[in-house]
């Protein structure tokens, strides 16, 4: 097919919310991912929060986005089932001068909507965490956690089930209006769609370039991320976040607990100049450590079993104070551009709710009617971990494939990682598969797990070892044979 | 003209490093180790280095895509790679037994190259 | 419905169950069939036996225990065949779940769920690898970068090779013998890396896997940085002081496309913990007393998962022991003598006596000394004064001490520990 309804320019979060929600419709829609699996960039790399809407100025899209796709969520989470996990947040105050800023949030939240909020004294924060030291802290109980990927996929694979075009390794290299339709050229062909969509993250505003001369810059902002092994996970059982500190070079740690068990400590958050420098460096790895250590003294180093960042798209510079709403509109000079620019925190939690607006938007133009064959996502089985004794014996009985387990850390079985490997995206990486089953995410980070997902990608896909490929197009794992075989 | 070198030797942890005057037919320890076991190696070390070698050889239609090899005996350290040359060139049929020769006489070393692992078909 | 499931779980009762078919497993399986075990059954995750030995093709194996210096294949074979004639009960690609306080597993296989009630348990779990996470390197996360142990069950099991132009970080055995086995397999090794002023290999394999392929060894030196945004581009190594600082200026970039990290070994104690189990940090694996029991009665423990051996000999013998005890399990309630890690030990096994006897040790030191005298005192009482001839963190030191039942009656601590 090469005429759509809507071409979406990214397989993220927004994107792919935004596919899932017109995959309700009776329309063509594509969506073109330059990785080689969604969730690519920034949407697999963030805290996972679901945020209450606090930290967004009062009739901001921000807070509007926030508050809204919050409410979205648990109901989402029982549909398409990800894990989600209302833990709530305790923002902390050390003394009584960082309390006002307590108060400041309170109020904030209140005029957002955000429900529950409440101010607790350092005797029952020290109840409830016993690990933390605190004066006061402010209690949010909307706030929650979320695994950002499998959120991704959980979109983006049902709605390729209801026949959206997921166009892997696909990348947008030129776009032209012609008359009321877009030309777009990609590495893989050329395509024709009524309606584009830019979600395309850290790339928003390249994409925009190929049409018309952007009216913004951004200013990418990398946060850098620990992750501790999962034995540490009891230390805090909801997050954990400083009143953001007024001295410089300290960062006010975040300690999050994640939906999958391990911990994670940050984000640092530094403007760096070159959108793709994912790296991480000593120095953030060990400010994280350190002051994670001041909330926690207990905390060991060999606790740390892997570390990442993630780059923030943001709108506003450094000089402007970093901060800037939402941008959702409709270009005024092209018409049929929809832009979702500098989509950062909240727009994890705020993605069904920017879907359904955009949605909205796309209705304009289009007539947006029902299906009635509308698939519902097969409600994914409970991890063979999370299944109690009977469940996991009958399950073997049934299918000896849930018998084999391939990851020992996290107990991941083969049938768990040939689903995986059979996603309806086409995605056929290691990384793949981590983010799917989980395979590779424990202690040993692939110690074990790796030779056997290899050995299964070999034997049951006939994925070529010269094609394996850790996360990209370009990240083989592999070069060749130890002895050739023969042509026989 | 003999030469001086110098030579590690493995025999302990300590790893004494010998001085030795060598031309590859006569030997004189000159210094530096701290035992006899030192000087019996020394000595082989530079009249007749010889290493075992192990490695792989390509199986067909076994349970396992290689067996694992080794030398019969120590291989004349100047004849390594081309042994381990014609290692690469070989292929066997499973079923392997551990111990079975697969390579007489290696290179004219006289040395065979034998299975250390059962493959099975 | 609980009855129900048990029903459809595949119930097993042994005298003694062996988690892990690796080296100590199986000795320690043999061991207990030997002394009087009606019932062994052996637990391994793979479907092959033996552990890491059939990758380990190299030779060095059991030269103390045969005489002869095995490949690692050869001494599995050897072992799996003599527990095969005793009549021990394998099951492959079996995970064991957990185990609880009365020594019940639960294990899964394809042929279902498996709740088997065992008399005594051996521990055989082995280690796994240290990661790059595990030491925080900075930089970028491309593909390309491998533990030693994982590349080389790529190139010797699977036949895949791991890259072309490789770095290895750390000296240890597993980083010289994967230098030399690259090299032989046509990749070009561009260098080993370790922190330390010296290697923490055998010299015999710096000899015969760098000395022998001309491949430098960066001694004082460690990686700063990695670089790759999709596979590894390069790696930046940089000099340390004695205090394993970074000496700023001394960075170096290396272009290669692997880089195989030989940090170190962490015992596998997953299980251990789950059921409380005493774990020793240091170690990181189970505390034990000498028949190698752990504070949970019956549970015993041997091999890589008590504390990483550096020969496979020692191992085995430890693990005969913990086999043998396992079948004579007798509920000691005698009084335990602590064992104390002195000046300039980093830590002793057993931890723990209470039983008189002759008893093995095994340490290791915290650095590298010269003619130490190493000493065993309990109380005002020396037991032992030992000159060794050199120690070093990397070479586990073994000796034996006569413990006597009135020591054990009369102390509380016994304390080993190194003089200069």
């Amino acid at each position: 097919m090469k005429n759509f309804h809507v071409a979406i320019i990214g397989g993220g979060v927004i994107g792919s919310a935004i596919a899932w929600e017109l995959s309700k419709y009776k329309l063509n829609v594509v969506v073109f991912e330059k990785g080689i699996d969604v969730a690519f960039g920034t949407s697999k790399a963030n805290s996972g929060v679901v945020h209450s809407g606090i930290n967004s100025p009062t009739g901001s899209l921000k807070a509007r986005f926030c508050v809204e796709g919050n409410k979205m969520l648990q109901p989402l989470a029982d549909k398409l089932g990800f894990p989600l996990k209302w833990v709530g947040k305790y923002v902390i105050a050390k003394n009584e001068d960082e309390t006002k800023e307590l108060e400041r949030l309170i109020k904030v939240g209140k005029d957002n909507g955000v429900p529950g909020l409440e101010i607790k004294d350092r005797k029952d924060v020290k109840v409830k965490e016993p690990n933390v030291s605190c004066y006061k802290a402010l209690w949010v109980p909307t706030a929650g956690i979320i695994s950002p990927y499998e959120f991704t996929i959980a979109f983006a694979e049902n709605a390729a089930e209801n026949n959206v075009n997921f166009l892997l390794e696909t990348e947008v290299i030129d776009l032209r209006k012609v008359e009321n339709y877009f030309l777009i050229k990609t590495n893989k062909g050329e395509f024709q769609s009524q309606i584009l969509v830019n979600a395309a993250g850290l790339n928003c505003r390249k994409i925009v370039s190929m049409l018309e001369e952007p009216d913004f810059d951004i200013y990418p902002c990398r946060g850098e991320y620990l992750v501790l092994d999962k034995n540490y996970s009891n230390l805090v059982n909801s997050m954990i976040y400083p009143v953001p500190p007024k001295k410089l070079g300290v960062l006010g740690v975040h300690i999050t607990p994640t939906v999958e068990g391990p911990t994670i400590l940050g984000p640092s958050a530094e403007f760096i100049g070159d959108p793709k420098d994912k790296r991480t460096t000593k120095e953030k790895m060990t400010t994280l450590f350190n002051e994670a250590k001041e909330i926690i003294p207990s905390l060991p180093e060999k606790a740390v079993i892997n570390a990442y960042s993630g780059i923030r798209c943001k709108l506003a510079s450094p000089e402007e104070g970093g901060w800037a709403d939402f941008r959702i509109e409709e270009s005024k000079q092209t018409p049929g551009l929809i832009n979702l620019l500098g989509i950062e925190s909240p727009g994890l939690t705020g993605a069904p709710a920017i879907a359904k607006e955009v949605t909205r938007m796309i209705s304009n133009s289009i007539e947006l009617k029902t299906k009635t064959d509308f698939k519902t996502r097969k409600i994914k089985e409970k991890r063979f971990s999370e299944m109690n004794a009977k469940e996991q014996s009958d399950l073997i009985k049934k299918d000896k494939q849930w018998g084999r387990i391939i990851c020992r850390c996290e107990h991941v079985t083969e049938a768990e990682v040939i689903k995986a490997l059979s996603n309806p995206i086409g995605a056929q990486t290691l990384s793949s598969v981590k983010y799917r089953c989980r395979a590779g995410m424990g202690r040993c980070q692939g110690g074990f797990c790796t030779q056997h997902i290899v050995r299964i990608m070999e034997e049951q896909f006939n994925v070529d070892v010269n094609n394996m490929k850790l996360k990209s197009s370009n990240s083989n794992l592999f070069y060749g044979r130890t002895r050739e075989k023969e042509n026989d | 003209m003999t030469n001086k070198k110098e030579i590690t030797c493995i025999v302990c942890p300590i790893g004494c490093k010998i001085l030795v005057r060598t031309d590859g037919t006569h030997f004189e320890l000159l210094d530096g180790n701290k035992c006899k076991k030192g000087i019996d190696y020394a000595r082989n070390e530079a009249l007749d280095p010889r290493r075992m070698l192990t490695s792989s050889v390509l199986v067909k239609n076994g349970e396992w895509p290689l067996v694992s090899v080794k030398s019969s005996q120590p291989v004349p350290k100047d004849k390594v790679f081309s042994v381990l040359k014609e290692i690469k060139r070989t292929m066997v049929n499973a079923p392997v037994k551990s111990g079975q020769t697969i390579i007489k006489n290696v290179s004219s070393t006289k040395i065979d190259i034998v299975a250390t692992k059962s493959i099975k078909k | 419905m609980v009855e129900q499931g048990r029903k459809k779980m595949i119930n097993l009762d042994t005298d003694v169950a062996v988690i892990g078919a690796g080296p100590a497993g199986l000795a320690a399986a043999i061991s207990a069939r030997e002394n009087g075990a009606k019932n062994v059954i052996i637990l391994d995750r793979n479907s092959w036996l033996g552990g890491i030995l059939p990758q380990c093709i190299h030779d060095g194996f059991g030269v103390e225990e045969t005489g002869t210096s095995m490949t690692g294949p050869e001494y599995a074979e050897m072992y799996i065949k003599t527990a095969e004639k005793q009549g021990i009960t394998f099951l492959n690609e079996t995970m064991v779940l957990q185990f609880d306080k009365n020594r019940k597993i639960i294990a899964a296989n394809k042929k279902g769920l498996h709740e088997i009630k065992a008399k005594s348990i051996v521990l055989a779990m082995g280690c796994r690898e240290k990661t790059r996470w595990n030491v925080m390197i900075p930089g970028d996360r491309p593909s390309g970068i491998y533990t030693a142990g994982v590349a080389q069950a790529f190139i010797n099991l699977y036949n895949i090779m791991v890259g072309k132009n490789v770095v290895i970080l750390g000296s240890g055995d597993v980083g010289l013998i994967m230098a030399r086995r690259l090299k032989f397999e046509g990749a070009n090794v561009l260098g080993v890396v370790e922190i330390l002023p010296y290697a923490s290999g055998l010299p015999r394999n710096v000899v015969q896997c760098l000395d022998d392929y001309d491949i430098p060894l960066y001694l004082n030196h460690t990686v700063t940085y990695i670089k790759g945004r999709e596979r590894l581009e390069s790696v930046t190594i940089a000099q340390v002081d004695e205090k394993m600082n970074i000496i700023p200026e001394t960075e170096k970039e290396i272009k290669c496309d692997t880089l195989l990290l030989s940090l170190g070994l962490i015992p596998e104690n997953e299980l251990s913990r789950n059921v409380e189990i005493e774990i020793d940090d240091v170690t990181g694996g189970p505390a034990v007393n000498q028949s190698f029991e752990t504070s949970l009665s019956g549970v015993f423990a041997c091999g890589n998962c008590l504390q990483v051996y550096d020969t496979v000999d020692v191992l085995a013998m430890d693990a005969k022991k913990a086999g043998k005890n396992a079948v004579q399990n007798t509920i000691n309630k005698s009084k335990c003598v602590t064992v104390k890690a002195g000046k300039g030990i980093r830590y002793v096994v057993p931890q723990r006596i209470n039983e008189p006897g002759k008893i093995h040790f095994t340490l290791r030191v915290e650095k590298p000394h010269e003619s130490p005298t190493l000493r065993v005192i309990a109380g005002d009482k020396e037991l032992l004064k030992k000159k060794l001839p050199w120690a070093n963190p990397a070479n586990m030191v073994e000796f034996d001490v006569n413990i006597s039942a009135e020591t054990i009656k009369s102390t509380d601590t016994l304390e080993v520990l190194l003089d200069d």
